[in-house]
């Protein structure tokens, strides 16, 4: 299965699960589905609710 | 028989523009959408600019709100580096800085702010504005910063952080004055300082000039010279299309807790509006109100209530603050450490929060006080 990214939609942080986000102990590969409902934002502390599946490309 | 809207045209690609015109789509409004912006970039997001992409963190692709061809996908009609020079409201037209015009059904004015300027400073306000500095502050040397508000402390972490030598001169008794009390901006501050950044409070600025190397600058009280100067010293709304237009400005264009002014069909979102309860200068209300004056340019009646909150970022720091900070603070943590959550409690109301490090308690604080908000609303009304 491909990998997905999700952005948050107030600060537009990106989430790529292929590179998980290492930086809170979230390892590359995870899922999103994988990841704590509460969870925040890493950048402006949105819920992750507040995310959405993005077709945005990898940079 | 409701007024048909066929043509809706928004002068402004920041946060406020663009999310009124992706929630005009998001709505299901079906006739043409001309987004008019006057920077030559496509729309971007602004709070990167001063943390991850200054620290060249992230390349400027990064900071793209949507992929390039988003917007037509979404059937908007996106100008950038063409502005909105002259606005005839009994016409309902706008003339724009390439001798075209645009007429419309409903229009919004998402002009946002200028940085306020000290001759001879650079300020950070763009992503032009963003790459420059990265490329001077990829030099090393000495940087003044001058103004300890959020832009200033964040351009100033992320200098520090990068190996340049910092100085900040604040004009205030206090840093981010606007944002924080006193007694709380003094923890952001002791961050700086930990980390050897030479911060001065009371200490405005003379004259900036520019010397062989670089600047130097005088104080009433301090003299300065080095290497990049900053001026990060606030922002003053642009207001200029709607003064030409006639319509009513005042510290903002003037409208209503629905975003309209006193033209029907004018609305105004974003820095450059000035609502009820004030002019607000954060990306999250900024955008909270693109997508409220979107659906009321529809015909929906929406009040604009939503809390507003901000957030910064400085050395790892994260900071989010919420609502109004009035009233009797409860703290738990410890603001000294940076882990804390302080709550503001005004006429037995939560009203108002500020978390270090603490993202979700901050969450459910936000909620909290909107609840609340909400409730004394219902309870005037």
């Amino acid at each position: 299965m491909e990998y997905r990214v999700w952005e948050c939609m107030v600060c537009g942080f990106v989430y790529d699960e292929a590179e998980g986000w290492p930086e809170e102990d979230i390892p590359p590969g995870t899922r999103w589905e994988d990841i704590p409902d509460d969870w925040s934002c890493p950048e402006c502390g949105a819920a992750k609710a507040d995310f959405r599946m993005t077709e945005i490309s990898r940079a | 028989m409701p007024e048909r809207i066929d043509r809706v045209v928004i002068v402004g690609t920041g946060i406020a523009g663009t999310t009124a015109a992706l929630t005009l789509r998001a709505e299901g409004y079906q006739g043409g959408v001309d987004l008019i912006g006057a920077e030559p970039h496509e729309p971007y997001r602004r709070p990167p600019l001063s943390k991850e992409l200054l620290a060249g963190r992230i390349p400027p692709e990064r900071v793209r709100l949507k992929p390039p061809a988003a917007w037509a996908d979404q059937g908007i009609a996106l100008r950038t580096g063409i502005s909105a020079v002259a606005l005839d409201r009994g016409r309902r037209r706008v003339r724009l800085s390439d001798g075209g015009e645009l007429g419309y059904d409903r229009l919004l004015l998402a002009t946002g702010g200028r940085p306020l300027r000290i001759p001879g400073a650079p300020t950070l306000r763009t992503l032009a504005d963003a790459l420059a500095l990265r490329a001077r502050l990829d030099e090393g040397g000495r940087l003044l910063v001058v103004g300890g508000g959020l832009i200033g402390l964040e351009a100033a972490a992320t200098a520090r952080s990068a190996g340049c030598e910092v100085t900040v001169w604040e004009a205030g008794d206090h840093v981010l004055g606007r944002v924080l009390p006193g007694w709380l901006a003094a923890h952001v501050a002791a961050a700086h300082l930990r980390r050897g950044v030479d911060l001065r409070t009371g200490t405005p600025v003379e004259a900036v000039s520019h010397t062989s190397g670089g600047y130097r600058v005088a104080g009433e009280s301090a003299r300065w010279n080095g290497d990049h100067v900053l001026a990060a010293v606030g922002v003053a709304p642009d207001t200029a299309l709607a003064a030409e237009g006639g319509l009513a400005v005042d510290d903002g264009i003037v409208v209503d807790d629905r975003l309209a002014t006193f033209d029907a069909a004018v609305y105004a979102a974003g820095d450059a509006a000035r609502l009820p309860r004030g002019r607000g200068e954060h990306w999250a209300d900024a955008q909270e109100q693109g997508a409220t004056a979107a659906r009321n340019m529809l015909g929906q009646d929406v009040a604009h209530t939503a809390v507003p909150w901000c957030w910064s970022d400085q050395y790892g720091l994260k900071i989010q603050i919420c609502g109004r900070l009035v009233g009797t603070p409860e703290t738990s943590g410890d603001p000294a450490r940076h882990d804390a959550a302080i709550s503001f409690v005004h006429d037995g109301a939560l009203c108002g929060a500020v978390c270090f490090n603490r993202p979700k308690e901050f969450r459910d604080l936000r909620s909290e006080i909107a609840r609340s908000e909400d409730g004394s609303q219902t309870v005037k009304a």
